[in-house]
Order: C-alpha cells, then structure tokens, then sequence
C-alpha cells in the first residue's frame, strides 16, 4: 500500500515536472524567434522622473504669451517651471485685474482659487512673495500667479473676485504678516488668542517667544518669556559632497517664455 | 419662444434657458459695444472681438439649441451665458484698468531669481 502511494506520488511529480518545461520550451522558442529580428538597442530611461508632455508644453506657453499679450501693463514675467507648470509673474498692482482676466475671459475661465501660498525671501528687497495657484474645469489647466510685497505695502486683496480668497488671505496675514487692503475681515486664523508676531517669517525664532506652562501655585496657565535650556549654537549643515547627483541634469528650474512665439519653418 | 428641450441642465444652480438665442445675442451685443471703446490696438479688445463675433455668427446660424452647442463646443446654451456674462463684466472693467498701456511696474532686480541662495549681495 505504501509502495502504492508511493508510486502515484512519483508519478504526480512527473507530471508536475514536465508542466514546469513545458513553460521554458515555448519561452525558449520566442527566445529563438525574436534572436533572428533586430533588437533595437532600448534607451535607458528613468520612470522615477515623469517627462513633460511636448504638446502641452506649447499649450501652455501659448497661453502665458497669451496673457501677456493682453495685460502688458500688469505681467512683468511668464515662466514654465518643472517642465509643464504655468507661471506668470505680476506687479503688485495687478492682482486683482490678472485674477478677475483668467477668472471672466472666455479663453481663460480659471474659476477656482485652489490654495494662496506666501514666501519669504529675506534677502530681497520685496522679501514675500504670494502665490496665487488657480484651476481652470473648463480647460483642465492650473496656472500660477505670482506677485511680491514687503512688510509694509499692503496688496490688494483678492476676495472680490474670489470668495474662496478670504481665508488663505488671511493665513498669509497671520503666518507673515503681509497686509491685504479691502480685506473684509482680515484677522489671525492660524495662530492662538493673543498670539503676537508672524511665524513663517524666516527672522522667526522656531522655539518662539514665549512659553505656556502651569503654575501650580497660581493654580492658572502661565505664559512667559522664553529661556533657552542651552547656549545658542550654529550648526554648519553643508556637505562637502554632491547630495543628489542624478538632478545635476534636471529640468531648470525655471523657463522663461519669451514674449513673441519662436518663428515655425 | 424656442422649444424647451430638456428639464434640467444637470448642473447645480443653474436654471434651463428659456430663451437662450435671444439671451445670447442681446450679451454678445453688450460685449461688443464695451469693447469697443478699448482702443483699435488693444490685443484684449482684439481677442475678444474676434471671439465673440464668431459665436454671435454661430448664435445666428444654427436655430437649433443643439446643433448651437456643438457648434460653439464650449458647454451648453446655459454656460454659454454664464461665460457671456462674465466676459462682459471683465470688459467693463477693464475699460477702467486699461491694461493695454506700458508696464505700471518693472520687476526689482533679483525679485524674481530662483533658487535665492544663489542671490549673492555684495559684502560691505
């Protein structure tokens, strides 16, 4: 009886053997075919690194001339950046007339205010910069609208032509402190009660200025100036080496699309 | 009045046209006329003619509602409007912005310079 199972295990791995060459006979036969055509040497490609699309690419650069074209006293720069990401870069002066074009145009139609983003760059005249980042359904395109400001000159705000506007303005209010005029209602949205200062603001200690903390004596939450548990040190973060040597041919960072179209052959 | 062609456009707050010909070309009319008190050379002013007169000529041809919409290939009848309507408004406006003349503002140098940290100042 043993012997028996034995047997009929023997066999099943046979046949279980010969289904498994089965699969390298006909692999080797295409193998065997495709040696005979040509092999096209293939192009190394990286699929970590997604490529512009050409066509969109001209799209988009048409479209900034475009608006060039029709606002010159407002768009001081149209530039692609990463490859296929629209920007136009405005006086400060324009906000409201660029938004209100892209948002009513018929070509245009961005309608939705997606996010209003601020940076700071200390060492600029006009250190912040506020980025308007707008989305088109009707077209299924984003642009970006880029403008600068320093602490003192307010910018006009945007909530009239979009209402979506009021509190990403007022995120840019408390986070750097860049003023908004004609703002409904421009308060801190981010921060705690009786915060004071901006904390986005590169000059903005990251510890801050104060601490909360409970007292047990006063038997209350206490805030009080900040003390440092250890003196202040600077750390030299630069590396002597290349960190990412595979960017060294990335896109640049920026393009900028000239105002008249390059001439077609 | 045209025939009704459908209950509803499908679209949030937005009400099926009754007589969206009559709308339409009474709104390309106003564009046009906003317009044109931009000066001759104005690219916004030249555009927009230019565009809006080629939907007013599709607006006069086709009778039908639908053979409109895929003439004009921009939504439907009521969108339609609802872009005529913006447009008109932003022509307004901008008779009051004239953005057609020369740069109010040109960029200070190195705003618009990118990565910053390689804005070198001057050591003093």
């Amino acid at each position: 009886m043993a012997a028996l199972i034995r047997n009929l295990g023997a066999r099943a791995a046979v046949a279980a053997l010969s289904a498994k060459h089965v699969v390298p006979a006909a692999g080797s036969t295409a193998l065997r075919m495709a040696s005979t055509t040509p092999v096209e040497p293939k192009k190394a490609d990286k699929p970590t690194v997604r490529q512009p699309d050409a066509v969109a690419r001209s799209h988009l650069s048409d479209f900034g001339r475009y608006v060039a074209e029709c606002l010159p006293k407002y768009v001081q720069k149209v530039q692609l950046t990463a490859g296929d990401e629209l920007e136009v870069l405005i006086a400060p002066e324009g906000v409201v007339p660029v938004l209100q074009f892209l948002k009513d145009h018929h070509q245009a139609q961005f309608t939705n205010l997606v996010d209003i983003a601020g940076v700071d760059v200390p060492c600029r005249k006009n250190r912040f910069e506020v980025v308007y980042n707008l989305l088109s359904l009707r077209y299924n395109s984003r642009i970006r609208v880029k403008t600068y400001t320093d602490e003192l000159t307010p910018l006009d705000s945007a909530c009239e032509v979009h209402k979506a506007a009021n509190w990403y303005e007022r995120e840019i209010w408390d986070m750097y402190g860049v003023f908004f005029a004609n703002h409904p209602d421009l308060r801190r949205i981010l921060t705690d009660y009786g915060f004071e200062g901006h904390p986005q603001r590169r000059d903005f200690p990251l510890s801050g200025y104060v601490e909360l903390r409970y007292d047990d004596e006063k038997k209350r939450v206490v805030c009080e100036p900040l003390e440092l548990a250890q003196e202040f040190r600077k750390f030299d973060l630069s590396a002597p080496w290349e960190q990412f040597p595979n960017f060294r041919n990335a896109n640049p960072p920026a393009e900028v699309v000239p105002p008249q179209a390059p001439a077609k052959k | 009045m045209a025939k009704i062609i459908k209950a509803s456009t499908g679209l949030t707050g937005l009400a099926v046209s009754t007589n969206p010909h009559h709308t339409l070309s009474a709104l390309y009319g106003k564009i046009l006329r906003a317009v044109s008190k931009m000066p001759q050379d104005a690219s916004y002013r030249k555009y927009t003619e230019q565009l809006v007169k080629q939907r007013a000529d599709s607006v006069a041809q086709h009778k039908d509602i639908t053979a409109l919409e895929k003439a004009v290939g921009c939504g439907q009848v009521e969108e339609l409007i609802v872009q005529a309507e913006n447009e008109l408004i932003l022509a307004r406006k901008m008779l009051g912005w004239k953005p057609w003349e020369k740069l109010v503002q040109a960029a200070p140098a190195k705003q618009w310079d990118w990565p910053p940290a390689q804005i070198m100042e001057p050591k003093v």
